[in-house]
């Protein structure tokens, strides 16, 4: 990222859309709207001291909703360019009420409520769409429950839990134990607001909120006017301390998600939704488990799937491996139904092929792996270039021509073309640099050398 | 004197076709829809078979 | 990671300490360049992951910072340290101890150092005319540059030469071959040598000069950089499931059936996946025979349509989009597949096969004319040969191993000589076009550059007193970078600095110790080692 960041041949349009593309193959005019951020690009040093003192919490995406961020926010700690962008559909100054906290904190100058966006037109030979992929969302399966059910996460969630970066630090903390700890923090502010209330009145009348209480409810005070504002105040207070006693007591209980059950071809090789394969989930399944594993050592895995396509080049190797050291099983089967069991553990139905039963096991977090989606912006992207896609809506490219698109002059490279692996990605993505390269690099006459 | 090329997407994809044609020359043009770029590489925590970080 | 930094601050030259998560980041990278400057450093040691990854970033960044580059020193804490220590956390940090003093010990002994420009010939070197070979060679040559292609066969074309149709659209091989390798003769700046080797191949990444067998002579040729091409080969499994090469054959020669015209006759046909891979002896998936064998089901039925083909497998490896069609496809034809236990394999009898179905938990009996076992494809025979001659490594399967399975998959660590297609690992011909077009990108990088800059961690007469010509080292340097010349001063070695790597095995060899290696002399290496010897 930082190559890309600091090349003096790249120029870096991030948060920006192409809008339009007329020409053709040598000669393409392309509008590109710049989005505007609000945030002077040139004059934010990603210092993120705006961002601390936002006090709008948005959910996350970068940390698949896991976590949140400010409306005031930068994507993520490393991310290029490391300037931070507001999001007009959180923030409150944007959205009529009063704030501008960020602005007055930037030491920069950089907050600019009133920036537009700005229409850049550009001229080039060649075009390479490198637009990549969507997570296939699972709630559209009804019998895994993703939605109702908090331990069933996505892959993609699974690797911001693994991340120690992420909104955990890399503990496999259990959503459901999440929900938990989260509404401690929060009855533990109020209990805070009540217990200093309550101090004021101890204070005032120089005995404990529990000595008066007793003596309260024997029937004294009855007309004192404060006391009555002071048994109501005590009365809020145990009305929060009950539930966050019973809350902490849970929570003690808790522990990291140790039986992991992952399931394969969660919307591919499905004919409701992608009946092709997406090539990598088994591979990441695996290394996810391996990774857990890593973290924990008590984990255990389950990985369930039709064909365990360990395809690429040490993937075989890699797979036995992690079923030798990392406690990974593989069973061949597909997942029929998951319910929820007791303590918020999802319950996993399948059938065994191989031994030809059906069971239920119980298990701390299912993983979903989900399928390879084309993005979301891919059929208006496939029209603004006129280029064709295919029935399941990946640009369309020919076995001999991988990387050409039916437009000549735009190439297409990674999983907008079709779900693929990392390697397979940088091959093609050189591959489309290479036949760009043939468009755009001009040989003077009679000369040997490129003018680089 | 060599023309530009314009690459969407600032995913892995995206920022080799990027550095392949910068080293050569060639004067690239990157847009990427979201505030910063990376994909969905930099939401990873490590890759397989080698177990790098993704980032 | 606080004890560290703490640490840190202990030992001595050291002025300045800094905390990340992620020093990389552009963050980090800026913090490095801002202490630099305003703290005054002289020497940089960053502690963290293996250098391979970002090691030259934080070298160029020190650069920006107006440091010499080679002033900065990484220490390994991750892959030498914390990854295999990761049971004993006390342990593994008291050592990460040891190691940051040891780097603080060396850095402070650093000597700025300058980088070496070199020329680039614009000639590219392809080894191996099949589909990625070819591709590359088209691609380079249309952008203008000569490209010398090496055939050892004596007709281009390769495994396509040998196949019928190539799936999932059935495009016939021996067309697209035609099209193809009358684009190679025709383009102006092809050369092709058929029925040809490279035998010998001197010189560096720029400057290569390369050695050409035809017909009993030999050209030398200047290369500036080199693709492998080289492909693979069929597996042929010799005393596996009976194999005969008449009944029971592999998917190669059921190509050769195929295209030939199957006998009418041929009425039922069994296929067994994983015939000699996904074993001990050959670990890995060759991840092209399923979507063979179903490609040739199909054909087999287009051809006889009554014909019963089956397909014993242990996971249908028909990853990706149009493979899964073809599959699904294949199934609605009336193609079986049968399920089967590696511990169970299939047996093979005169005119049936017999296999224990692990999903009916039964054994079966299917009658078969025509045994088709789908075997692997292997490195090729002269595997090891070519990486010798080439100074490139393969892995244990003889496949050769790129610079970073991930991240640099048509690169060799190597510079200027690059990988695609089988030779790399098993591709299917989409695979293989594109790996072809890739590496052709990758290696017109130096080429367009004209110029290629060599890192000067690299051997150097130190003490040219000391130094008695006697060749010990020359004879022991794996990639021929240094010589003897006749001086003045008598016989002195001479080291060819672009072809150097700084592996240090004449710096280690030298009995005189007149040979040094740039930022790991002695007196570095012994700093290290009484920093490490130091009570706490």
């Amino acid at each position: 990222m930082l190559d890309v960041g600091r090349h003096p041949n790249i120029s870096l349009l991030a948060y920006s859309e192409v809008e339009k593309v007329e020409g053709h193959e040598g000669d393409f005019t392309v509008t590109v709207r710049r989005k505007r951020r609000y945030v002077d690009e040139a004059k934010c040093t990603g210092c993120g001291a705006c961002a601390e003192k936002c006090p709008t919490p948005v959910p996350d995406a970068f940390n698949a909703g896991l976590g949140t961020r400010k409306a005031i926010y930068s994507y993520f700690a490393q991310g290029i360019p490391s300037t931070h962008t507001i999001d007009p559909d959180y923030c409150r100054q944007l959205n009529g009420k009063k704030c501008g906290i960020c602005q007055k904190t930037c030491q920069a100058d950089a907050i600019d409520f009133d920036q537009e966006d700005k229409i850049v037109e550009l001229n080039v030979a060649g075009i390479i769409i490198a637009a990549g992929y969507d997570v296939f969302d699972p709630s559209q399966i009804p019998e895994y429950r993703y939605k109702e059910l908090p331990n069933v996460v996505t892959a993609l969630e699974f690797e911001r839990l693994l991340s120690a970066s992420g909104p955990t630090g890399g503990h496999l903390d259990r959503p459901s134990d999440r929900a938990v700890e989260a509404e401690i923090e929060a009855l533990e502010k109020k209990a805070g607001k009540a217990t200093r209330m309550l101090e004021k009145s101890e204070k005032k009348f120089e005995e404990t909120s529990k000595q008066f209480y007793e003596k309260y409810q024997q029937g004294e005070y009855q007309d004192d006017k404060d006391r009555q504002k002071w048994a109501k105040k005590y009365e809020d207070y145990l009305a929060i301390m009950g539930p966050l006693d019973d809350l902490k007591k849970k929570a003690e209980t808790f522990s990291v998600a140790k039986r992991l059950a992952f399931i394969q071809c969660v919307g591919s090789r499905d004919f409701r939704f992608y009946p092709f394969c997406s090539g990598y989930c088994c591979m990441h399944s695996i290394k996810e488990a391996i990774i857990a594993h890593e973290h924990e050592n008590e984990t255990t895995s389950v990985i369930f799937g039709m064909d365990i396509r360990a395809i690429g080049k040490g993937f075989e190797e890699y797979k036995i491996r992690g079923g030798n050291h990392s406690n990974i099983t593989y069973v061949r089967g597909r997942v029929g139904e998951i319910s929820q069991g007791s303590n918020n553990n999802p319950v996993v139905t399948y059938e065994d092929t191989h031994q030809r039963v059906v069971k239920s096991q119980e298990f701390d977090m299912v993983i979903l792996a989900t399928a390879c989606a084309p993005t979301s912006g891919v059929v208006k992207l496939a029209k603004i270039l006129g280029v064709e896609l295919d029935t399941y809506n990946f640009i369309k490219t020919s076995p001999f021509s991988p990387v050409d698109t039916s437009v000549p002059g735009i190439f297409a490279c990674g999983c907008v073309g079709a779900p693929m692996d990392v390697p397979e990605s940088v091959a093609q993505a050189s591959s489309a640099a290479e036949r760009a390269a043939e468009i755009a690099i001009q040989l003077q006459p009679g000369k040997e050398k490129v003018v680089a | 004197m060599n023309k530009d090329i314009l690459v969407i997407g600032g995913g892995i994809a995206g920022m080799q076709s990027s550095l392949d044609l910068a080293d050569m020359g060639v004067k690239v043009h990157l847009v990427e829809k979201l505030p910063s770029i990376g994909g969905k590489m930099a939401q990873l925590d490590k890759t397989f078979p080698t177990n790098d970080c993704a980032i | 990671m606080e004890e560290l930094a703490d640490y840190a601050e202990t030992l001595p030259h050291v002025t300045f300490v800094q905390r990340n998560l992620y020093t990389c980041s552009e963050g980090g990278i800026n913090e490095i360049k801002k202490a630099i400057k305003q703290e005054n450093l002289t020497r940089v040691v960053v502690a963290s992951c293996t250098p391979r990854t970002h090691g030259p970033l934080f070298m160029s960044s020190c650069g920006e910072a107006g440091l010499n580059p080679y002033l900065f020193e990484m220490v390994n804490i991750r892959d030498q340290c914390s990854w295999v220590h990761m049971q004993q956390k006390e342990e593994g940090t008291a050592k990460a101890k040891e190691l940051i003093r040891m780097g603080v010990a060396k850095a402070a002994l650093l000597e700025p150092q300058e980088p070496i420009m070199s020329d680039v010939q614009p000639r590219a070197l392809v080894i191996g005319g099949g589909i990625a070979g070819m591709t590359a060679s088209l691609s380079l040559a249309n952008r203008r540059y000569e490209v010398v292609l090496v055939e050892k066969q004596e007709a281009l074309g390769g495994m396509l030469n040998r196949l019928n149709k190539l799936g999932p659209v059935m495009t016939d091989a021996d067309s697209m071959v035609e099209e193809i390798v009358e684009k190679i003769t025709q383009h102006p700046k092809i050369t092709v040598f058929t029925k040809s080797q490279v035998t010998e191949v001197q010189g560096f990444i720029g400057k290569f000069k390369v050695d050409i067998e035809t017909d009993a002579k030999t050209r030398n040729v200047d290369i500036g950089v080199i693709l492998v091409a080289t492909g693979g080969r069929v597996f042929v499994p010799e005393g596996l499931y009976g194999y005969d090469g008449q009944r029971v054959i592999t998917q190669l020669e059921m190509e050769s059936l195929l295209k030939k015209g199957l006998n009418s006759s041929v009425k039922n046909v069994v296929m067994i996946q994983c015939v000699g891979s996904r074993n001990e002896e050959r670990p890995y998936c060759s991840r092209v025979c399923c979507q063979t064998a179903v490609k040739n089901a199909m054909l087999i039925k287009e051809q006889n349509p009554d014909a019963r083909v089956s397909i014993l497998y242990r996971d249908m490896q028909m990853y990706g989009v149009e493979n899964e069609e073809m599959f699904r496809d294949s199934k609605a034809k009336g193609i079986r597949y049968i399920n089967y236990d590696p511990d169970r394999p299939p047996e093979v009898k005169s005119d049936q096969v017999n296999v224990y179905h692990s999903l009916l938990g039964r054994e079966l009996t299917l009658p078969a004319d025509l045994v088709v076992l789908s075997t692997p494809l292997i490195a090729q025979e002269d595997a090891v040969t070519t990486s010798q001659l080439l100074r490139v490594p393969a892995d244990e399967n003889g496949f050769f191993m790129e610079g970073h399975v991930k991240l640099k998959p048509l690169d060799f660590a190597t510079d200027g000589v690059y990988l695609c297609g089988s030779a790399r690992f098993p591709a299917n011909i989409r695979e293989a076009v594109a790996q072809g077009l890739g590496a052709a990108s990758r290696a017109s990088l130096p080429l367009s550059k004209g110029s290629v800059v060599v890192e000067p961690i690299i051997s150097v007469l130190a003490d040219e007193e000391a130094c008695r010509g006697c060749g010990l080292c020359v004879a022991l340097c794996p990639y021929s970078a240094l010589e003897i010349q006749n001086t003045e001063k008598g016989r002195k070695v001479h080291v060819i600095d672009v072809a150097c790597k700084g592996c240090g095995v004449c710096a280690a060899t030298c009995y005189q110790h007149a040979l040094s290696i740039n930022s790991f002399t002695d007196q570095q290496i012994e700093a290290q080692i009484d920093a490490f010897l130091e009570a706490e």
